[in-house]
């Protein structure tokens, strides 16, 4: 699971915008699987059972909080991975956490798990628990959405 | 033959196989705009992949890290190989990451140093040799049979690679007469189930990897400058 930290930081930062919110939502994560940890199967991978554990969390958490919070959602996306102001490319790294933000949830985690995690499409329609093909037509509209939206603004 | 965009993402992620992938490839060949709506994805999947790349560099804050390092972890990974497992975890600090996927692993993997199990010889044969000129760790598919893990300049200087396959991984290192096999990992029983056992021995051969290198593992950009220059 140490080996896995930094992946699952990735992940949970693509997904929430920010390393904060991005860290909350690994720590629950952590607790949860370490909760469960019985109801993981050997032989099965572990990092696609901790990756659907975070996304379901993400997923949850979203439907309390976050709906309410949409209106802040566009200004704290700007202090997103990179935005720690010291780093020349912190302005275009921010366009990029805004753009995935605008992204609908079930888009954005199709874009995160198969574009940077390196994820197959079975294996990602598994984490997400959707069917592949629908798995495929989400990083479609994802990927298309994200190219107009950043293309706008270069 | 309708040509979806769906069908365009799917081929530029290598996800197509067999009749369907050739009938695609052969569209794409035929159409520039097609062409270059998958360099379009390619183009975009490297950029997102640059993008959150340095989270993997970053140090775990502790309240992470401190979660799993109570008494009871080592439970966490209940299984047969749990000690080799921590054994290895601790032996890759920094390629940990890459390792991550073995985590899963309950397959013994044995590591053959040369006059071990390889002769000294031993090269690459052909259909591995490519794969280890041209395939870059940035733009790979977890499907592809064989994974290049990643790549690492020996003592002597020269380029190595650590690849992992179905049929066991390895590392290799270009001289002048080929890639010459410096390790060899052989496959164990159930490596063919549903799920890929990517890694099922990746562990040890990062060890291994760590122990021959002379610095850090080659970067996206340096790994491309050095496949354009053959790996010399």
């Amino acid at each position: 699971m140490l080996a896995l930290l930094p992946r699952l930081r990735r992940f949970a930062i693509g997904l929430c915008g920010n390393a904060s919110d991005g860290d909350d939502l690994c720590q629950m994560t952590l607790e949860r699987a370490l909760a469960n940890r019985s109801r993981w199967e050997e032989g099965t991978r572990l990092d696609s059972w901790m990756y659907r554990i975070m996304r379901n969390i993400w997923i949850d958490e979203g439907r309390k909080v976050t709906r309410s919070m949409q209106t802040f959602v566009a200004e704290d996306a700007g202090l997103g991975v990179g935005g720690d102001g010291a780093q020349e490319a912190a302005v275009e790294l921010g366009n990029v956490d805004r753009a995935m933000q605008k992204l609908p949830e079930d888009q954005r985690e199709a874009v995160l798990l198969v574009m940077v995690e390196g994820y197959a499409y079975k294996e990602a329609a598994e984490i997400v628990g959707c069917p592949v093909g629908t798995l495929n037509s989400r990083l479609v509209r994802g990927r298309d959405a994200l190219m107009a939206i950043l293309g706008e603004a270069s | 033959m309708t040509i979806r965009p769906e069908d365009i993402a799917a081929f530029a992620d290598g996800e197509l196989s067999g009749d369907r992938e050739a009938e695609i490839a052969a569209a794409v060949a035929a159409d520039p705009a097609l062409a270059e709506q998958v360099e379009r994805h390619k183009a975009m999947k490297t950029m997102l992949g640059a993008h959150y790349a340095p989270v993997l560099d970053q140090p775990v804050p502790d309240r992470l890290a401190s979660m799993l390092a109570k008494p009871e972890d080592a439970e966490v990974v209940d299984f047969a190989a749990a000690r080799q497992t921590r054994e290895s975890r601790k032996r890759l600090p920094h390629w940990g990451w890459v390792a991550g996927p073995a985590l899963a692993a309950s397959l013994a993997l044995a590591v053959f140093l040369p006059g071990q199990g390889v002769e000294s010889s031993a090269y690459a044969d052909a259909q591995l040799a490519a794969v280890l000129d041209d395939r870059l760790v940035a733009d790979q598919s977890q499907t592809d049979d064989v994974r290049v893990l990643l790549s690492f300049r020996n003592d002597e200087g020269r380029y190595c690679r650590a690849f992992s396959a179905q049929t066991g991984g390895g590392i290799a290192c270009n001289t002048e007469d080929g890639w010459r096999l410096e390790a060899i990992g052989a496959g164990g029983e159930g490596a063919a189930t549903e799920y890929r056992m990517a890694g099922a021995g990746d562990a040890q051969i990062l060890a291994l990897a760590q122990e021959m290198a002379s610095g850090p593992a080659l970067d996206a950009a340096a790994e491309k400058e050095a496949q354009e220059q053959g790996w010399r």
